[in-house]
C-alpha cells in the first residue's frame, strides 16, 4: 500500500512536470481571443489606393511578393491576387437590388474582428521586432562576455520561435478569406452580365485583407531571418571569443617582467591600503554585522557538517577496527568523505558570502576578491580532500590505489602543491582584475604559475609509487611505468613551452584542466566503481541500506539483488548527471548552453526527418502505467463491491472482470500512445501491415484471441468447472487471451488453445448445476432374493444424507452374470464433486449391511472382487462389495444353488448354448471349491 | 507473443514519431515553393502528385498563389490550385 502511495506521488510529480512542459510549449502561441478595436490604418478603404491601376490586368499569380523588410504599414503593396481583377470594377451598375444586406452586416462584423486579429498580429510582430533590436544592441555591448552571450542566444531563439507562432496564428483567417473568395467566384469577364456592387466590394475588401495578411507574414519572415542571423552571429562571436582567450599570444620578454615587478609593487600597496581601509571601516562601523555574518555562516556549515556526519558517519570515517575493509567499503568511504566535507565547505563559503553581502559588510572593490578567495579555497579543499581520500597516506588499508606509503605521501604533496599554485594564480588574477592592475601583471602571474606547475609535473615523473603484487605497503616502491613517466614529462614540458612561446592563456587553461578536470574525473571514476560494486551479485545485501530493506520489508536474496542492480544503475545515472555538467562548465560552456542542450535532448531528438521526444515517450509510458493501475483498481472494485454483493454468478464475474481488463488496457494503450505524441491515424498503417501478417503467420494467434473473447461472452464453461475435451479432462483454472489452463486430476496443467475449445465439443460436468448421477455396481450370488437386495440397496442409499431424495435413488437389476446377479444402485448428488466420497460411504454401508443381514459373508474367503470401472475416473479402482447368498456356507448348498442358477439362467439368457457351456466350464475351472 | 508485442510496439513507434512538415502537390503541374528557413531562402519544386518533407523546425513558405504561410514544422500541407491547405 505504501509502495502504491509512493508510486502515485512520484507519478503526480512527473505529471506536473510534463504538464509544465506542455504549458511552456503552449505559451509561445499568442492569445487570439481578445478583441481589440482596429487601430492600424490597414483598412479596406485605404486599400483601394494601393491597387494596381484600375482596368489594366495585373501580373498573374506567379508574381512574387515584395521582399518584405518594410514595416507593417508598407505591407499594402501586396502581391497580385490569383484571380483576374475586374475590369473597371468600380463602375459596376447596381444590380440585384435585393442583395442580402444581412450578409453585408455579417461580413462587416467579420472584417472588424479580422482587422482586430491582424492589428494584434502586427503589434506582436512590432514587439518582437523591438525585442530583436534590443537584443541586437545587448549582443553588441556584451561582445566579450561569454556568459551574457549564451543567455542572449537563448532569448533570441525564443523570439524566433515566437515570430513563427505569431504568423501561424493568421493562417485560419487566410483560409477563411480564400474560402469566401472561392464562393464569390471570379469577377465577370467582358461581355458577361455585371455583378452586384456589394459582391464587388466584398471581393475587393477580401483581396485587400489577404494582401495585408501576406504582408504581415512577409514581415514575420524577415524578422525570423534577422533573428536566425543574430543567433548564428552570437555563436560565431562566442567561438571567436573562446579561441581568442585561449590562443592569445603575448610577447614574453625581460621588459615584461620588469614592468610586472613594478606593477606588483604598486598592486601590493593598493591592495594593502584598500584592505586595511576596508578592515578599519568594517571594524569601526560594521563590527556587529561582520561577526553576525561569520557566525551565521559558520552555523550553517556546522549544521550541514554535523547533520551529514550523523547520517553518513560510517561512510566518512575510517573504521580503525576494520582489519581489511572490502573494496566497496573503501570506495564508498572515499566518495562520501570527499563529497560531504566539500559540500559543507561550499555551504560555508556560499552562506558567508551571502550573509556578508546582505549585511552590507562588503565594499565594491573587496567583493570580487572575497568571492574569488572563497571559490579558490573550496576548489583547493576539494582537490586535496579527494587526493587524501584516494591515497590515504596514513592508513594503507583504506588506500584505493596500490601505491607505497612513501609514494602516497609524495603524490599527495605534489597534488596539493599543484592545486595551491593554480589556486593562488586564480586568486592573484582576481585581485589584479578588481584592483584594475595592468594586464601584464596577470599574464606574468599565469606564466609563473604555468611554469611552476609544469616543473612539478615533470618532477613527479621521478616519484617511485608503484608496488609489485606481493610487496608490502612500506616497501620503497618502484618508478612509474615508462609510458606514464614519459607522459608526465611531455605534459609538463609542453606547459612550459606553451607559456614560454607566449601562449600563457592556453598554458594556464591546460594547467587548470589537469588539476580540476582530473579531480572530477577521478571522482566520477570512483562513483562508477561504487555503482559497479553495488550492482555486483550479493553485494547490496551487505550494505547498510540492504540490511535495512531486508529487515524492514523482509526482502529475499533475489529481491535484494534486484534492488542492488537498480541502485547501481541509479548511481551511474547520478554520477553522470552531476559530474558531466560540472566538467562542461569547467571547459567554458555556460549554464544556458547546458540547459538548452538538455531541453533539446529531452524534447526532440532528430534522426533524419523523424523527431523523437523523450519527454513525450516518458509521459506516454506514465499515462499507460496510470491507466493500467486505474483499470486494475476498477476491476477489483467492481468485482469485490458490486458483483460480489449482488451475488452475480462466478462465471459472469470472471467474464466481466476480464473484459474490463482488456478494455482498460486497450484504452490505457491508446491514451499512452497519444500522450507520447504519436498520431493515432498512423496506427491505420500499422494495422494494414498487421493484417497482412494475420493472413500469413498470425492467424492462429488471432483466432485463439477471438475464441477467447467468445468463451468469455458465451461462457460454455467458467473457471473452476470440470470439463472434458477430447482426451483432456480436469478443472478450468484460467481463461486467458490465447489459451485456457486446465488442471488435470493428477495436477498437470494443460494449456489448451481457445480455438480448440470453440471448435471441438466440450463436456462440462458443472455447467448449469453441479447435480450429478453416480452408480455403484453390486453383484450377489443367485442364492439371494433380488427384490430384497433392491430394497436393501435403496434403503441404504436413502439413509445417506448427501444422496438427493429428488431425483430419488434407483436400483436396477442390470445383468444375469454367470454365477452372479448384477445390480446397479444409481444415486443423485447435489455436487458431482462429492460423488466419490458418497460412493465410498455407500459401499462401506452396503458391505456392513449385507454382512449384518447375512447376505454377504462376514469372511473374506467368500468375497469376490469385481472391479467396476469408475465412470468418473476420480477414484482409483477399488474392491467392489459383493454380497454372498444367505447360508452359502456349505459346498452342497452352493452346488445346488449353482445348478438352480444355471437352470434359471438358461431360458432367459439369449446367449447361445455353446457359449453358455463354455462359460460355465471356465467358471468351474476357476472355482476349485465347486 | 512477446515478439509479436515488440514488433507491434516498434511499428507503432516508427510510424508515430513526429516528423517534418510534409507538402503534397495535388495540382496537375509542378508547384514552386519559396521556403525561408533559418537564414536561407530556397526554391523547392514539387512535381505533380509528389510529397516533400520541408523545414523540420519552422519556416515560411510562399505558395504559387502568392500567399505566405508560417509553418511550425509538424504540419501536413496540400497544394490545391496553387494555394496551400494546412491540415
Amino acid at each position: 500500500m505504501r509502495f502504491v502511495g509512493k508510486l502515485l506521488a512520484v507519478s503526480v510529480c512527473l505529471l506536473s512536470l510534463a504538464g509544465a512542459g506542455a504549458v511552456v510549449a503552449q505559451t509561445a502561441k499568442p492569445a487570439q481571443t481578445t478583441t481589440q478595436p482596429a487601430q492600424t490604418p490597414a483598412q479596406a478603404p485605404a486599400q483601394t489606393n494601393n491597387q494596381p491601376a484600375q482596368g489594366t490586368q495585373p501580373a498573374q499569380g506567379g508574381a512574387q511578393p515584395a521582399q518584405s523588410t518594410q514595416p507593417a504599414a508598407d505591407g499594402k503593396a501586396q502581391p497580385a491576387p490569383n484571380g483576374q481583377q475586374p475590369a473597371g470594377g468600380t463602375a459596376q451598375p447596381a444590380q440585384n437590388a435585393a442583395s442580402p444586406t444581412q450578409d453585408a452586416a455579417q461580413a462587416n462584423d467579420a472584417t472588424i474582428a479580422a482587422d482586430a486579429g491582424q492589428s494584434q498580429t502586427a503589434e506582436q510582430l512590432a514587439t518582437a521586432g523591438k525585442e530583436l533590436k534590443r537584443l541586437k544592441e545587448l549582443v553588441g555591448k556584451a561582445s566579450d562576455d561569454d556568459i551574457a552571450l549564451a543567455e542572449l542566444k537563448v532569448q533570441v531563439d525564443a523570439v524566433a520561435k515566437q515570430i513563427i507562432s505569431t504568423s501561424i496564428a493568421t493562417r485560419p483567417r487566410l483560409d477563411e478569406i480564400k474560402a469566401r473568395l472561392t464562393e464569390l467566384g471570379d469577377p465577370p469577364g467582358e461581355g458577361q452580365p455585371p455583378e452586384a456592387d456589394i459582391v464587388t466590394a466584398e471581393r475587393k475588401r477580401l483581396l485587400a485583407e489577404r494582401g495585408e495578411i501576406n504582408a504581415l507574414t512577409g514581415e514575420a519572415e524577415s524578422l525570423s531571418v534577422q533573428a536566425t542571423k543574430l543567433s548564428n552571429g552570437i555563436t560565431a562571436t562566442r567561438r571567436a571569443l573562446f579561441s581568442n582567450t585561449l590562443l592569445k599570444n603575448t610577447d614574453v620578454s625581460f621588459e615584461m617582467f620588469d614592468e610586472a615587478l613594478t606593477a606588483t609593487i604598486n598592486e601590493t600597496k593598493v591592495l594593502s591600503r584598500s584592505t586595511m581601509s576596508w578592515l578599519t571601516f568594517v571594524w569601526n562601523y560594521k563590527r556587529v554585522p561582520l561577526l553576525t555574518a561569520l557566525f551565521l555562516s559558520i552555523c550553517a556549515a556546522l549544521v550541514f557538517l554535523v547533520g551529514s556526519n550523523r547520517l553518513f558517519s560510517p561512510y566518512i570515517h575510517h573504521d580503525k577496527s576494520d582489519e581489511e575493509p572490502s573494496y566497496f567499503r573503501r570506495l564508498s568511504v572515499a566518495f562520501w568523505s570527499t563529497f560531504i566535507p566539500t559540500i559543507s565547505m561550499g555551504a560555508f563559503a556560499l552562506s558567508s558570502f551571502f550573509f556578508m553581502h546582505s549585511f552590507n559588510v562588503l565594499r565594491s572593490d573587496i567583493t570580487p576578491i572575497i568571492a574569488i578567495a572563497l571559490a579558490v579555497t573550496v576548489v583547493g579543499f576539494f582537490v586535496t580532500t579527494l587526493a587524501n581520500a584516494v591515497l590515504s597516506p596514513s592508513d594503507s588499508r583504506w588506500r584505493l590505489v596500490r601505491v607505497s606509503d612513501r609514494g602516497a605521501n609524495v603524490l599527495l604533496i605534489t597534488i596539493f602543491a599543484m592545486a595551491l599554485v593554480n589556486g593562488l594564480d586564480f586568486l592573484f588574477g582576481g585581485i589584479s582584475e578588481s584592483l584594475g592592475s595592468p594586464v601584464v601583471l596577470t599574464v606574468v602571474k599565469s606564466f609563473i604559475a604555468s611554469v611552476v606547475i609544469g616543473l612539478i609535473i615533470i618532477a613527479s615523473a621521478w616519484i617511485k609509487p608503484t608496488l609489485k603484487k606481493d610487496e608490502p605497503f612500506d616497501a620503497p616502491g618502484r618508478p612509474w611505468p615508462r609510458i606514464v613517466s614519459i607522459g608526465l614529462i611531455l605534459t609538463g614540458a609542453s606547459l612550459i613551452i606553451a607559456a614560454a612561446a607566449g601562449y600563457v592563456g592556453l598554458s594556464r587553461f591546460i594547467a587548470t584542466q589537469i588539476i580540476i578536470t582530473g579531480a572530477i574525473l577521478v571522482m566520477m571514476y570512483i562513483g562508477f566503481l561504487t555503482g559497479k560494486a553495488v550492482s555486483r551479485q550479493g553485494a547490496f545485501a551487505e550494505t547498510a541500506a540492504g540490511r535495512y530493506l531486508e529487515r524492514r520489508y523482509k526482502l529475499e536474496q533475489v529481491g535484494l539483488d534486484q534492488v542492488g542492480l537498480v541502485a547501481g544503475l541509479s548511481i551511474y545515472a547520478l554520477v553522470a548527471l552531476f559530474f558531466i555538467p560540472l566538467i562542461l562548465l569547467q571547459w567554458g560552456f555556460q549554464v544556458a548552453d547546458i540547459e538548452s542542450w538538455t531541453y533539446r535532448a529531452v524534447t526532440e531528438i532528430k534522426i533524419g526527418t523523424i523527431t523523437i521526444s523523450l519527454m513525450g515517450i516518458m509521459a506516454g509510458i506514465l499515462f499507460f502505467i496510470l491507466g493500467y493501475i486505474v483499470t486494475r483498481w476498477v476491476q477489483r472494485w467492481i468485482d469485490g463491491n458490486i458483483m460480489a454483493r449482488s451475488r452475480v454468478d462466478a462465471g459472469v464475474r470472471n467474464s466481466i472482470r476480464t473484459g474490463i481488463g482488456y478494455v482498460g488496457v486497450g484504452l490505457a494503450c491508446l491514451i499512452g500512445l497519444s500522450a507520447a505524441g504519436i498520431d493515432l491515424s498512423n496506427l491505420a498503417l500499422v494495422a494494414g501491415a498487421l493484417s497482412l501478417g494475420v493472413g500469413f503467420g498470425l492467424q492462429n494467434i488471432v483466432s485463439n484471441f477471438v475464441s477467447g473473447l467468445i468463451l468469455l461472452v458465451e461462457r460454455p464453461f467458467k473457471v473452476g468447472d470440470w470439463i472434458v475435451s477430447g482426451t483432456t479432462e480436469g478443472f478450468v483454472k484460467r481463461i486467458s487471451v490465447r489459451a485456457t489452463e486446465i488442471e488435470t486430476f493428477q495436477h498437470q496443467s494443460i494449456m489448451m488453445p481457445n480455438s480448440l475449445l470453440i471448435n471441438a465439443s466440450v463436456g462440462n460436468w458443472t455447467h448449469r448445476n453441479k447435480l450429478g448421477r453416480s452408480e455403484i455396481a453390486v453383484t450377489v450370488t443367485y442364492a439371494s432374493e433380488p427384490r430384497r437386495i433392491m430394497d436393501l440397496l435403496a434403503e441404504i442409499a436413502g439413509a445417506h444424507p448427501m444422496v438427493l431424495k429428488n431425483p430419488s435413488p434407483t436400483v436396477g437389476f442390470t445383468a444375469f452374470g454367470e454365477d452372479r446377479m448384477t445390480f446397479e444402485l444409481r444415486i443423485y448428488v447435489a455436487d458431482v464433486l462429492t460423488g466419490g466420497g458418497v460412493r465410498n460411504d455407500l459401499r462401506v454401508a452396503i458391505y456392513e449391511r449385507f454382512r449384518d443381514e447375512g447376505i454377504g459373508a462376514p469372511f473374506p474367503l467368500k468375497i469376490e472382487d469385481v472391479p467396476v470401472e469408475d465412470q468418473t475416473g476420480i477414484e482409483s479402482h477399488e474392491p467392489e462389495t459383493v454380497g454372498e447368498p444367505k447360508g452359502a456356507t456349505s459346498a452342497d448348498a452352493r452346488a445346488a444353488a449353482a445348478k438352480k442358477e444355471a437352470a434359471s439362467a438358461a431360458p432367459l439368457d439369449e446367449e447361445n448354448e455353446e457359449e453358455g457351456g463354455k462359460r460355465r466350464a471356465s467358471s468351474r475351472r476357476s472355482n476349485p471349491n465347486r | 507473443m512477446k515478439t509479436f508485442v515488440i514488433a507491434l510496439l516498434s511499428g507503432v513507434l516508427a510510424a508515430g514519431a513526429v516528423s517534418a512538415a510534409t507538402v503534397t502537390n495535388k495540382d496537375g503541374e509542378t508547384a514552386v515553393l519559396v521556403v525561408v528557413e533559418g537564414e536561407s531562402r530556397m526554391e523547392v519544386a514539387i512535381s505533380s502528385g509528389a510529397t516533400e518533407m520541408i523545414c523540420p523546425s519552422g519556416c515560411f513558405v510562399t505558395t504559387p498563389s502568392g500567399d505566405r504561410i508560417g509553418l511550425q514544422g509538424d504540419e501536413n500541407v496540400e497544394i490545391v490550385n496553387g494555394s496551400a491547405i494546412v491540415k
